[in-house]
């Protein structure tokens, strides 16, 4: 039997279990490595803008950017995912994973010169692809900013609304804040009322945060994939890229639970083989979609033998941009699908954690091969690719941009574990409440409250 | 004590250790005859709701999205409407207002108001800026808050309920009413 974390379940309420935010020496090595990474991020975030070129020289910026989407925005939904299904085995990773929504907002940033260099719908009386119907009302580029600023608003809310109990302390505490800072802690005291009111607000704010994800994601894939590469037309492409979006998600926070065992024990303690098997079966089974998505897809081209279509599939797909295909579709699904289907390493986080790498190098280049793809496409006004187009290599700022990309989120991340405690002391205590081991005949049990 | 003084309300907090015990504070009062709007429980830790026998509590969180929805979709929609009357183009011989090329923008006005008053729902129902008046600082520690408003004449009865069911402390505005040996530290 696979059990929980022995600590979890004897967490005391009376003094209750707090969390504490995780201490990181600001000389570490890793405070100091990620700091470097995050500064050459912004440099040459500064360096592009600058140089600011013709859209494909955003290329590679847009699909590290979508690749953030990917991975790190859709990270709080198995929050709201656990929640919702009474998953007290994720009790320990919710705010871990909701921590994800802060460095999320890097997007907007990111977004501002990348929607900005995308061609208008209307060139010389002809109108290229896109979903806005030539709307002139300042699409894509507000609208689309408009929907990424909805989805952040709504992770911060959820982010923060979920810490208040913990971050709060005494009432008295609270009465002693000014107006305003008191207004941000929700007049925090625990009455039933307020804790009803927490717990709904985070179903009702989450169910937006994923309402807004899928349809960010609609619209971004569109405006900066599809609407750009004459002849890619698929309705399914934005299902697909959701559903690769929650596996390099699961991926990540698998990374992240391994790293904070090994390196945060006050986070690490509660963290182990039972959360190493749930996130293994959502893994395998977002593996296997990850088939399902892409063949529905690619059948369609191949049986239909349209000429612009196939055109646009040998481009990102086949022939132009085959070496990437082939590390995501090995990285995505190959050698996921092949590892994943043993217990002995789904089950087990150290070796979950090395499959999940295998997963976000993979989701990267799926990015890579679908976007550099489209953003470096000469005419979308065309109706179709006369020929393949040569593929578009990065040069040496587009690999330092991606790599200081990460190292931003990296940073914002390890910067909001020092001001957050972690994980969240309310869940955990109420989950040690409703959780005990017990035993039956000559095996234990875990018994489990589901109150509502 | 003149009537006015009797009518005057006061809230009383009574602390207890067991969780039990603080239930049995909150079936005490209603045989007292408090009304469940009138009876409050304070904890570090959310309970199941109903775990003190205490009365659903009522909030109105619900309404906001929905009203933030309306007033975003409202508000969309004119935006919409009024560009596209203010610059009639026909494109593609579509109508000059197509609900097939607006419902995006209508979606995110729509999703924009919902968010944006959810949250506001959220600090007003949290009832800013007064929450509740008694308050101690052992409720963070643990200990369980059995809170009720009692006019003036009925106080005593309160402070009996409360003491009765095993509290560690009874507490009003002006601090402890137990006397220092039968409130625990």
């Amino acid at each position: 039997m696979i059990k929980p974390e022995a600590v979890g379940l004897s967490l005391s309420i009376r003094p209750p279990y707090r969390p504490s935010t995780i201490a990181i020496n600001r000389k570490s090595a890793l405070a100091i490595g990620v700091g470097l990474l995050a500064a050459l991020g912004v440099v040459m975030y500064v360096v592009k803008l600058f140089s600011w070129g013709d859209r494909a020289e955003w290329a590679y910026p847009a699909a590290i950017t979508l690749f953030v989407l990917s991975a790190v925005s859709a990270a709080p939904l198995v929050a709201f995912a656990s929640r919702m299904a009474r998953g007290y085995w994720a009790l320990p990773t919710r705010r871990v994973v909701e921590l994800f929504a802060l460095p999320s907002m890097v997007l907007f940033v990111l977004l501002i010169p990348i929607l900005g260099s995308l061609p208008p719908f209307e060139q010389d009386g002809v109108t290229r692809a896109n979903l806005w119907f030539g709307w002139g009302g300042g699409a894509p580029f507000l609208t689309d900013q408009l929907a990424v600023s909805v989805m952040l608003l709504a992770g911060g809310a959820l982010m923060w609304f979920a810490a208040v109990p913990d971050l709060a302390g005494p009432p008295s505490r609270v009465r002693a804040m000014p107006a305003w800072k008191r207004l941000l802690f929700l007049n925090w005291t625990g009455t039933k009322r307020q804790w009803i009111v927490l717990r709904t607000s985070m179903r009702w704010i989450s169910a937006f945060y994923l309402m807004m994800y899928v349809f960010v994601t609609m619209i971004l894939t569109t405006d900066l994939g599809q609407s750009l590469l004459p002849g890619w037309r698929s309705g399914i492409f934005p299902a697909y890229h959701v559903i690769t979006s929650f596996q390099g998600a699961v991926a990540l926070i698998v990374i992240t639970l391994y790293l904070l065992r090994r390196y945060a024990p006050s986070v690490g303690q509660f963290i182990g083989d039972e959360q190493a098997a749930s996130f293994g079966k959502l893994l395998l089974a977002l593996t296997l979609f990850w088939f399902y998505f892409f063949w529905s897809d690619f059948l369609l081209v191949w049986y239909a033998r349209l000429p612009s279509e196939v055109a646009a599939v040998q481009t990102n797909v086949a022939v132009t941009y085959i070496v990437p295909f082939l590390i995501a579709m090995s990285g995505q699904f190959l050698i996921p699908f092949v590892t994943l289907i043993f217990n002995p390493i789904r089950r087990k986080l150290a070796r979950l954690t090395a499959v999940s790498v295998i997963v976000l190098i993979g989701l990267l280049f799926d990015r890579i091969r679908l976007f550099v793809a489209s953003m470096s496409s000469e005419n979308p006004f065309s109706h179709g690719l006369a020929e393949l187009p040569e593929p578009y290599y990065p040069n040496a700022i587009d690999i330092l941009f991606m790599i200081g990309v990460v190292g931003i989120v990296a940073a914002i991340y390890l910067w909001v574990l020092t001001r957050i405690p972690t994980p969240g002391g309310w869940e955990m205590r109420e989950g040690a409440m409703y959780r005990r081991e017990q035993k039956y005949m000559h095996a234990e049990v875990l018994l489990l409250g589901k109150p509502d | 004590m003149s009537a006015r003084n009797s009518d005057r309300k006061r809230e009383l907090l009574g602390l207890y250790n067991e969780p039990d015990d603080a239930a049995d504070a909150v079936s005490r009062l209603r045989g007292a005859g408090f009304g469940g709007n009138d009876i409050e429980i304070i904890s570090a830790t959310p309970y199941p709701e109903g775990a003190f026998g205490e009365q659903h509590a009522k909030h109105r969180l619900f309404a906001f999205p929905f009203a933030g929805a309306a007033c975003g979709l409202a508000v969309a929609i004119a935006w919409h409407i009024g560009a596209q009357i203010a610059l009639p183009i026909v494109t593609g011989g579509k109508p000059i207002v197509a609900v097939p090329a607006i419902i995006q923008v209508l979606y995110e006005g729509t999703m924009l108001g919902a968010v944006l008053f959810t949250v506001l729902g959220v600090l007003f129902e949290s009832r800013l800026p007064d929450g509740i008046g008694v308050y101690d600082d052992r409720i963070a520690d643990g200990l369980i808050g059995v809170s009720v408003i009692a006019r003036e004449r009925r106080i005593p009865d309160a402070q009996i309920a409360l003491e009765e069911a095993g509290a560690v402390d009874v507490l009003s505005k002006d601090g402890s009413l137990m006397r220092p040996a039968a409130a625990s530290p």
